[in-house]
């Protein structure tokens, strides 16, 4: 039976779980949005220097002292490049249903065209970045870090996050209709 | 300089990690999202609970580097809220698109770049939020230990284990 991650919830868990206090030991935990914050206000610095400096928001980011970028944005970078490695490496041992760039769900549910799916993952992704500096954090650093370190702004994160995700996937995946 | 390494490679195995525990398909994580697969679930749940004991083993040597994120209430419900949609939307989070881009799925990739969009129209729109939803009802950096007064690794033991002994025994996916 191949239809199941290549490592069991259990080893990529604990594996997780390790790598995060080792990180927290090292450096500091794991966090994942703010970087994006980071490649936008490098990006500006360059383009559009007078408005990057303006903006309160981007100016607190990405200063181009050096490059701009830290421990958080090179985490980000080996994760392009360590997720990278590893899906050459283990191609074969991936489950058929999880290659490729339209899910077998979407499509039975939502049809066969691309473009409907690629505007909602770049909707998705929009409504994620925008959430997540609003809240302060995404899933590696409110849910897992910030709940590994108890903090109470992560389990009311964590809450809410799950609850509305169910209620819109459940909407999403409904029986009836379209 | 170090710090740029450790961070390089912290990432290379945190990135290996969500491919190969099947945290960037699709399948997974709408599967949990619907209640009917619970592997994504289960593997942040174990996550959190080797990372709680973990940080606050460290904790007690004085050893954790912590970063605990303001609990301002009302910015991280709404942000929670629009999070959780865009997060059954696309299908991904911020990590697992990453990592999903670099197995070559267009999806994630145009999750990427909204999100790239997203974070600059928070930019925009961030002076105007500030004070009224991020300075209101911010109750600072707390933790759970510090609301009850008592020493993390206390509250990190009871809570790592309950997490624990629910996901290794109590979850089931709906079709086990």
């Amino acid at each position: 039976m191949n239809d199941e991650p290549i490592i069991s919830w259990k080893v990529a868990g604990i594996a997780l779980g390790l790598l995060l206090t080792l990180a927290t030991y090292l450096v500091q935990p794991l966090g994942v949005s703010t970087q994006f914050v980071v490649t936008d206000a490098v990006v500006m610095h360059q383009i559009a220097p007078e408005f990057a400096e303006a903006n309160e928001y981007l100016a607190r980011y990405g200063v181009p002292a050096d490059w701009g970028v830290g421990y958080g944005w090179m985490l980000v970078l080996g994760m392009l490049v360590g997720g990278g490695i590893t899906a050459l490496l283990f191609r074969e041992k991936q489950p058929e249903a999880d290659k490729g760039s339209m899910p077998s769900m979407w499509k039975s549910k939502f049809g066969p065209s691309e473009t409907k799916r690629y505007s909602a993952a770049f909707l998705g992704g929009l409504l994620l970045l925008f959430g997540a500096r609003l809240a302060g954090g995404c899933t590696s650093g409110h849910m897992i870090s910030g709940i590994s370190q108890l903090a109470v702004s992560s389990f009311i994160f964590g809450i809410t996050t799950f609850g509305v995700a169910i209620i819109v996937a459940k909407f999403m995946y409904r029986k009836q209709g379209v | 300089m170090t710090t740029l390494i450790i961070g390089f490679l912290i990432g290379c195995a945190f990135g290996a990690i969500l491919f190969l525990g099947g945290a960037s398909s699709y399948r997974k994580i709408l599967g949990t999202l619907l209640l009917k697969d619970m592997t994504i679930i289960k593997l942040m749940m174990t996550a959190i609970g080797v990372g709680t004991l973990g940080v606050y083993l460290l904790d007690m040597g004085g050893l954790a580097n912590m970063n605990i994120k303001p609990a301002y209430v009302w910015g991280v419900i709404i942000g929670g809220a629009i999070f959780g949609t865009g997060w059954a939307i696309s299908g991904y989070c911020p990590g697992t698109c990453i990592v999903g881009t670099s197995e070559g799925k267009i999806d994630a990739l145009a999750t990427l770049v909204g999100a790239l969009f997203g974070a600059l129209i928070f930019s925009f729109v961030f002076p105007g939020l500030d004070e009224a939803i991020l300075q209101s009802a911010n109750f600072g950096k707390i933790t759970f230990a510090d609301v009850l007064g008592i020493n993390g690794i206390y509250l990190a033991i009871p809570f790592s284990m309950a997490l624990l002994f629910t996901t290794f025994f109590v979850l089931k996916d709906r079709y086990e």
